[in-house]
C-alpha cells in the first residue's frame, strides 16, 4: 500500500516537475528588470523581523556585496520575492553615500521651529525608524533603546541625539549600530530633525 | 689703394644688406600668412575644445554625480562567497583535553540575475589523525520560479525542522555543540538528494513558509549484537543513488503568526532498506526488502527582547523486516527533543544560554539525557566565542555519560 502512495507521489512528482516548468518559461515568471525596485520601509520591516528568527542581527553594512546573501536567504527564510526586492532597496539605501551638505548641529536647532510646520516628522519616523525602534518607541528586538525610558536615549541634548542619527551611532552592548540616517541617505538633515522633534513629543515624558 | 679697398667693402656690404633685405621682406610675408593661417586653425581647434570642455559648475555635478553614485550597479552574473569556521577545546570527563579545528566550511554562491543561484557548501574538518576530511554538505541549484515559489534540485540540507536546516552553522548555534540527535546518524535526517520546492506567502495576517521534497531517502544500518541482527542506525545524509528504488517525500510547514514567533511542523515518509552491517559482513544481505519509513516532528521559536527561546522534536521510525533478510526483523524507533533559551544581559556583549535535550535510540548506549550551560562572548555580531558545560547521563561508563566542556570561537564570513 505504502509503495503505492509513494510511487503515486514520486509520479506525480514528475508532472510537478514539468508544471514548474512550463511556469518558468512563461514570460511573467522572468524578471524584465534586475534588480527590480523595492519599498526602503518595507524592507527596514523585513530586516527588522526575519533576520533574529535564526541568527544575530547583522549590520546592514556588512552586506555591502550582498544581493547573492539576500537570494540565498529567500531560499532559507522563505522570504516572498517581493520581500528580496524590499530587502534590496532597504540594503541600496543603507549603504548608499549621502549627498546632503551636512549643516552645523546649531544652525539645525535653530531651524528645528522653521521646517516642524513643512515636514512631516512622523512620516518620516514610520517610513524609516520604526522597524527597528517599533510602534511604541521601545525596541524591537534586543539592543534598541527605549525613548520611553526615562534616563534613556532622549536624555541626551538634542545636538547629541542629532549627531548620533545624522552620523549614525553604535549602542553599547548593541551588536547592530544604527545607520547613519536611519539607513536613508535621501533623508536630509531637515527630515530628520523633524523625525526627532516626532520622537521627543511622542515618547519622552 | 686702401681707399679703393675700403669703398669695395662698403660697396659689397651695402649690395649685401640691400639683397638680402628685400629677400626677407619677401620671406616673411609668406611665413606670416602661414603661421596666421596655422594660428587661425589653432585657434578654431581651441574654440572647439573649448566647446567641449565643461564648466567648473558641471565639474562639480559631476563630482557630486560620481560621490552619489552606488557599488550597486551590477553584472547579471554574480560570484559570491561565504561561510563559517569554528576552532576549540574540547575537554571530556576522564580524557585529555585536546585543541581542535572544528569546521572549516566555504559556501560558493554563483547568481544568474533573479532567475537562478547556485549554492554550494563544503565541510572541511580534521580528525584525530590529523587527516583532512572534506564534503559536500550541499550542493544545489535554486530556481526562482515566481515570488512564492523556487525550485531547488540537488543535494539540500533536509528541510525537516529548524536545526538542520537553519542553526546548525556554528556562528548561529548557540552552543558549540548539536544537540544530541541532531547531529549525523541521529533521529533528524541531515541531508537529502532530490527536488523541492520551496517559499513563502502570506495568508491573510499570517505569514507562511513551505518546503516540499521528494529524494532518494535514506538507507538503514544494522549490527550483529548479543548474537543477533538489530537495527543500528538511519543513515539520512543525502546518497547520490537510490539503491533500493524507494523514494521519500517529506515536507516542513512553518507559521509566523506574529513577530517574533515560528511554529512549524514536519513530517516525511517512504521506503528505507539495510544496506550495511556496522563493522560485518555485507555480502550477508543479499534478500533485504524494503521497510516503511516515517519521520515527523514539530519545532518553534520565540524572540522577545532579550530573550530568545526556541525548541524542536523529532521522531524517525523504521518497520520491520517485510521480506526474508537475514538482518533486524525487528523495528525501531529513534526519537530526541529539545528546548533552549538564551538571554542577552543588557547593555553588554554576554550572553547566557541553556539546553536541555532528551534522547532515545533503539540503543542503550546511545541513549542520552543532556544539560548544556554556556556563556557566549560577542565580539561582532557574527564572531563569537563560547564556553559550555555539558552534564551528560548515559549508560553507565558509555561515551554518553561523560560530561563534557567545550570552548569554541565560531567566526560566519
Amino acid at each position: 500500500m505504502k509503495t503505492k502512495i509513494c510511487t503515486g507521489i514520486y509520479n506525480n512528482g514528475k508532472g510537478i516537475i514539468l508544471s514548474a516548468l512550463l511556469v518558468v518559461t512563461s514570460q511573467w515568471s522572468v524578471a524584465l528588470d534586475y534588480p527590480e525596485a523595492g519599498n526602503f520601509s518595507q524592507g527596514s520591516k523585513v530586516w527588522s523581523e526575519n533576520c533574529s528568527r535564526c541568527h544575530n542581527m547583522r549590520n546592514p553594512t556588512d552586506l555591502r556585496d550582498g544581493i547573492t546573501s539576500i537570494f540565498h536567504m529567500r531560499v532559507r527564510a522563505g522570504l516572498t520575492g517581493q520581500e528580496t526586492r524590499d530587502l534590496l532597496t532597504f540594503l541600496r539605501g543603507v549603504n548608499a553615500k549621502s549627498t546632503h551638505t551636512r549643516l552645523s548641529t546649531e544652525v539645525l536647532i535653530t531651524e528645528v521651529a522653521e521646517v516642524k510646520s513643512t515636514i512631516s516628522g512622523e512620516r518620516v519616523y514610520k517610513n524609516n525608524c520604526m522597524a527597528c525602534h517599533g510602534t511604541d518607541g521601545k525596541g524591537s528586538f534586543s539592543g534598541v533603546p527605549d525613548f520611553t525610558s526615562a534616563d534613556g536615549r532622549l536624555s541626551k541634548s538634542d545636538s547629541e541625539l542629532l549627531s548620533n542619527i545624522i552620523n549614525g551611532f553604535q549602542s553599547e552592548g548593541s551588536l547592530m549600530p544604527m545607520p547613519p540616517r536611519g539607513g536613508n541617505s535621501r533623508l536630509s538633515d531637515e527630515n530628520l530633525t523633524a523625525a526627532l522633534e516626532y520622537i521627543k513629543n511622542t515618547f519622552a515624558d | 689703394m686702401k681707399l679703393e679697398k675700403l669703398a669695395r667693402a662698403i660697396m659689397f656690404t651695402f649690395a649685401a644688406a640691400t639683397v638680402s633685405t628685400v629677400a626677407l621682406a619677401e620671406l616673411s610675408d609668406e611665413v606670416l600668412a602661414e603661421r596666421l593661417e596655422r594660428m587661425q586653425q589653432e585657434m578654431d581647434q581651441l574654440k572647439e575644445q573649448l566647446g567641449k570642455s565643461a564648466t567648473k559648475e558641471e565639474v562639480q555635478l559631476i563630482k557630486q554625480d560620481v560621490a552619489s553614485t552606488s557599488d550597486w550597479l551590477l553584472p547579471d552574473t554574480l560570484i559570491h562567497m561565504s561561510g563559517y569556521a569554528d576552532v576549540g577545546y574540547i575537554e571530556t570527563e576522564s580524557t585529555d583535553g585536546s585543541f581542535n579545528v572544528g569546521t572549516f566550511a566555504p559556501i560558493f554562491h554563483f547568481q544568474y540575475r533573479d532567475i537562478v543561484m547556485l549554492e554550494a557548501e563544503l565541510e572541511i574538518e580534521i580528525n584525530a589523525d590529523g587527516e583532512t576530511e572534506t564534503n559536500l554538505e550541499y550542493l544545489t541549484i535554486d530556481w526562482f520560479v515566481n515570488d512564492y515559489m523556487i525550485l531547488v534540485g540537488g543535494k539540500f540540507l533536509s528541510p525537516i525542522g529548524q536545526f538542520r536546516q537553519n542553526l546548525h552553522p556554528s556562528w548561529i548555534n548557540k552552543l558549540p555543540s548539536a544537540p544530541p540527535g541532531f547531529g549525523h546518524d541521529g533521529a533528524a535526517p541531515v541531508s537529502d538528494v532530490g527536488f523541492q520546492v520551496r517559499g513563502g506567502f502570506p495568508v491573510g495576517g499570517i505569514r507562511t513558509n513551505y518546503a516540499i521534497y521528494i529524494s532518494n531517502g535514506p538507507e538503514l544500518m544494522s549490527e550483529f549484537e548479543d548474537g543477533e541482527f538489530e537495527l543500528d542506525g538511519v543513515e539520512a545524509e543525502g546518497f547520490g543513488a537510490d539503491n533500493d528504488g524507494k523514494k521519500a517525500v517529506g515536507a516542513r510547514l512553518g507559521f509566523i503568526p506574529f513577530v517574533g514567533f515560528e511554529l512549524g511542523i514536519s513530517a516525511a515518509s517512504g521506503e528505507a532498506t539495510v544496506t550495511s552491517i556496522h563493522e560485518g559482513d555485507n555480502s550477508l544481505l543479499g534478500r533485504e526488502e524494503a521497510r516503511d519509513y516515517d519521520v515527523i516532528g514539530g519545532d518553534f521559536s520565540l524572540q522577545y527582547k532579550a530573550f530568545n527561546i526556541r525548541g524542536e522534536y523529532v521522531e524517525t521510525e523504521v518497520g520491520a523486516d517485510t521480506g526474508s533478510g537475514a538482518s533486524a526483523s525487528e523495528g525501531a524507533i529513534w526519537e530526541t527533543w529539545y528546548a533552549q533559551g538564551a538571554y542577552r544581559i543588557s547593555q553588554s556583549k554576554w550572553e547566557l544560554v541553556a539546553r536541555y535535550t532528551d534522547f532515545d535510540s533503539p540503543h542503550n548506549s546511545q541513549d542520552q539525557q543532556q544539560w548544556a550551560v554556556g556563556a557566549n562572548y560577542l565580539f561582532a555580531n557574527n564572531f563569537i566565542g563560547k564556553l559550555s558545560y555539558e552534564f551528560n547521563d548515559g549508560q553507565t561508563e558509555s561515551d554518553a555519560d561523560k560530561d563534557r566542556f567545550l570552548f569554541q570561537m565560531a567566526y560566519g564570513f
